[in-house]
């Protein structure tokens, strides 16, 4: 059944290698050049001493050039990719056995139905945290020297370390699979599963994330205008690379620190995974009570 | 191998035709005292029909004393065909001829001939029984 | 060979009372059969009478309603993996991977099943001259039938359950897959049941018939029996059914006579009852076309039908 479940995934497997290579290229280019131009720019040094305040015009240099990847069509794009890759693998695994008729080919060999699904379940699921983390661990690496000047709590950034994107590809997995038994059809599944996972997606970072646990407050020699840059420049308001800075008033800053990042991956990942496993594990009750 | 046919639409039930075909092969030469015939997986798979029905003719063919099975050989030819009819035979198919003439030149067509016997036959079967 | 001496030999089916529900509408209902090993089964009736229902069921595929089901044995209680071990199954369209090659549709068989054989399906290919490496999307309509059955045969169950086989196939495709499945039901007393709604070819595969309209079973039993426990009788037209010996299944009126199909024991000698009458013994297909052409019976029991159910005595099997 291990055989039978890698044997049909063994394009898709191809597919997503395909995917992270093609990322992992990229990241090495950028990546190795990003690292060039940091040493030569001596910010390593710069930093340790100042968190970056003395030497603005080498930040400002590194970050105009690499900074660009910051724009809002590819990030549009890198959104959604966790999802796309997660329904694409996910809305055909049942769907396409019923669409083609062969469901009566694979549940009428002597392995019950619950059992073909879980060994599926069980090797593909892996198989996307192993994507998952290879990702993760490309986009970190690579990201590396920028995550010196710019921290990792920023939302464009948090969304691609730590444990969310794994989090994020399996919750669309999960939602495509169920789809997939309850419309019994492949591409309306994908599609039946990627609105409530992108909408999820956008709830979760834009209403919750920032308040996952209560900001703190500071009280700073400067105001919104004169605070160095304000929000999302280095370093911070609160003179710390790394805190996330959610609003200046007046000289209060409300923010949420650095060292909050994995707390928070904890937080959002757990709450993708918790989705992940009732929506799987409603299939596989589903699956199991129509046989019965 | 001797080898079967069948005929689908004749409407006449499958075993028969073979045990006809038996028969008719016999009196016709083309099978002789010894042979041996084919294994039913054999026919079953030739043919495509149920072994069953193999089985039956065979069966059929032993009870006329037409073949016989021996234990792990498979069925075999047993009886020999005399080409000549016995004499009985003989004058029948002589009068039977003189009256299929007769019929022809009567004006009745195949099928009217056919249908005459048949009727007769019929009819004869119900005096029998009252 | 196959040897139908029902007495003796296990039972490959049995079903007792086995129905199925789908929302308001019984796909089956009480259904009651007892097939024996070795039987080549007919199982006949119009689109949507529930021969898929009968046979999913059968296989595992579906879980009844109500009712019992056993396959060799294997009751609904028994495991699951018991259950489906005892079936091998061909469905209709013949449903395979294909991207797969041969071989790893095969390959799919050994992973899925402890019984399968894999010579045997190695061997069926190289005689069919079907390449192992070849991908099912190459094949014709007639090596992806080859390669359904020999899935279904490799996996070694006694019980073979073949939906609609043939009817995607050419003519030769046909004959070259029915071959098959006899040849191999000879060599080794597989138990084969057919739904089928081709009428006219099913007298030479099968020895046993279920006819089965509006999710009922009208007929059940081996054919040699029940061939021999109907009569067509033609008789005047005035005639009552109610004078008719017998239970009259189909009646055909003309100006001054009638034909009847009558069931009644075997061998009772109508035509010495009834000098006036003509009897006949009723053909294959005619048997099942008059069962057919019955209205099919609401849920609801009546009199005439359990009039009907009256098995002979030879019959294993009851129906109503």
């Amino acid at each position: 059944m291990i055989w039978v479940s890698w044997r049909q995934h063994r394009g898709q497997a191809i597919s997503c290698l395909a995917v992270l290579a093609a990322l992992a290229v990229y990241a090495i280019l950028l990546g190795t050049s990003m690292r060039t131009a940091f040493g030569h720019d001596a910010l390593t040094a710069c930093l340790a001493h100042s968190q970056g305040t003395v030497c603005p015009a080498a930040v400002h240099a590194f970050t105009d050039r690499f900074g660009s990847e910051v724009n809002i069509a590819f990030w549009s794009v890198t959104l959604i990719v966790p999802g796309l890759i997660g329904v694409l693998v996910g809305g055909s695994l049942i769907a396409r056995e019923l669409e083609y008729g062969t469901w009566r080919l694979a549940w009428s060999q002597t392995v019950p139905r619950a059992r073909w699904l879980a060994v599926k379940l069980a090797l593909v699921t892996g198989g996307l945290i192993v994507l998952g983390a290879a990702m993760t661990a490309v986009i970190t690496w690579y990201r590396a020297p920028m995550d010196r000047l710019t921290g990792h709590l920023e939302h464009n950034i948090f969304d691609f370390e730590g444990l969310v994107l794994t989090a994020y590809i399996l919750c669309a997995f999960g939602f495509a699979v169920l789809a997939g038994l309850l419309l019994r059809r492949s591409i309306p599944a994908m599609v039946a599963a990627f609105i409530p996972w992108l909408a999820i997606r956008l709830v979760i970072e834009f209403v919750f994330r920032d308040h996952f646990l209560a900001p703190l407050t500071a009280t700073v020699n400067c105001t919104q205008e004169t605070c160095g840059e304000g929000i999302g420049f280095v370093p911070q308001a609160t003179g710390r690379i790394g805190d996330l800075v959610l609003s200046i008033q007046g000289n209060v800053v409300t923010y949420q620190p650095a060292d909050r990042f994995w707390t928070f991956q904890f937080i959002e990942a757990g709450i993708f995974v918790a989705l992940t496993a009732a929506a799987l594990g409603a299939t596989i009750w589903l699956l199991h009570r129509r046989a019965a | 191998m001797f080898r079967f046919r069948l005929d689908g639409s004749s409407g006449v039930p499958p075993y028969l035709q073979l045990v006809h075909q038996v028969r008719q092969s016999l009196l016709l030469g083309y099978l002789r005292e010894g042979d041996r015939l084919p294994t039913v997986k054999d026919v079953a798979g030739d043919l495509a029909i149920n072994p069953n029905t193999v089985v039956k003719a065979y069966r059929q063919l032993e009870h006329e004393g037409l073949a016989g099975g021996r234990p792990g050989q498979g069925t075999f030819i047993t009886a020999t065909s005399s080409p000549a009819l016995p004499e009985a035979q003989q004058a029948l198919r002589e009068s039977l001829e003189e009256w299929l003439r007769a019929a022809e030149e009567a004006g009745l067509s195949s099928e009217e001939i056919t249908a005459l016997i048949a009727v007769a036959r019929h009819d004869l079967k119900k005096e029998k029984v009252s | 060979m196959t040897q139908n001496d029902a007495g003796d030999s296990p039972l490959a089916l049995r079903t007792d009372h086995l129905g199925r529900r789908y929302g308001r509408v019984w796909g089956l209902r009480d259904c009651t059969l007892e097939v024996p090993a070795g039987a080549i089964v007919g199982l006949v009736g119009p689109n949507g009478a529930g021969k898929t229902t009968l046979l999913e069921m059968i296989i595992g595929l579906l879980q009844p309603t109500e009712g019992q089901l056993s396959v060799f044995g294997e009751t609904l209680h028994a495991p699951m993996t018991a259950r489906l071990a005892r079936v091998g199954y061909v469905a209709q369209d013949h449903p395979l991977y294909r991207d797969f090659s041969v071989a790893d549709m095969f390959h799919l068989g050994r992973s899925m099943n402890p019984s399968w054989d894999q010579e045997l399906a190695q061997a069926r290919m190289e005689a069919l001259d079907i390449p192992l490496k070849r991908k099912v999307k190459a094949l014709s309509g007639g090596q992806r039938a080859q390669v359904s059955l020999s899935m279904a045969l490799a996996k070694r169950a006694p019980l073979l359950v073949l939906d609609e086989p043939v009817s995607s196939l050419d003519p030769v495709a046909r004959l070259e897959f029915m071959r098959e499945v006899m040849a191999t039901a000879a060599e080794s007393g597989l138990t084969v049941l057919i739904a089928s709604h081709v009428v006219s070819e099913l007298e030479r595969f099968c020895d046993w018939l279920i006819v089965l309209t509006g999710g009922q079973v009208q007929l059940a039993g081996s054919a040699d029996d029940l061939i021999a426990e109907h009569q067509v009788l033609t008789v005047p037209r005035a005639t009552l059914d109610a004078d008719l010996p017998g239970f009259p299944v189909h009646r055909t009126d003309s100006d001054r006579h009638s034909t009847v199909l009558v069931r009644t024991e075997q061998g009772r000698p109508v035509a010495r009852e009834h000098p006036g009458w003509q009897a006949d013994p009723v053909g294959f297909e005619q048997l099942i076309m008059a069962y057919l052409q019955r209205p099919s019976r609401s849920a609801a029991k009546d009199d005439t039908a359990q009039a009907a159910a009256r098995p002979g005595p030879s019959t294993k099997a009851v129906s109503r």
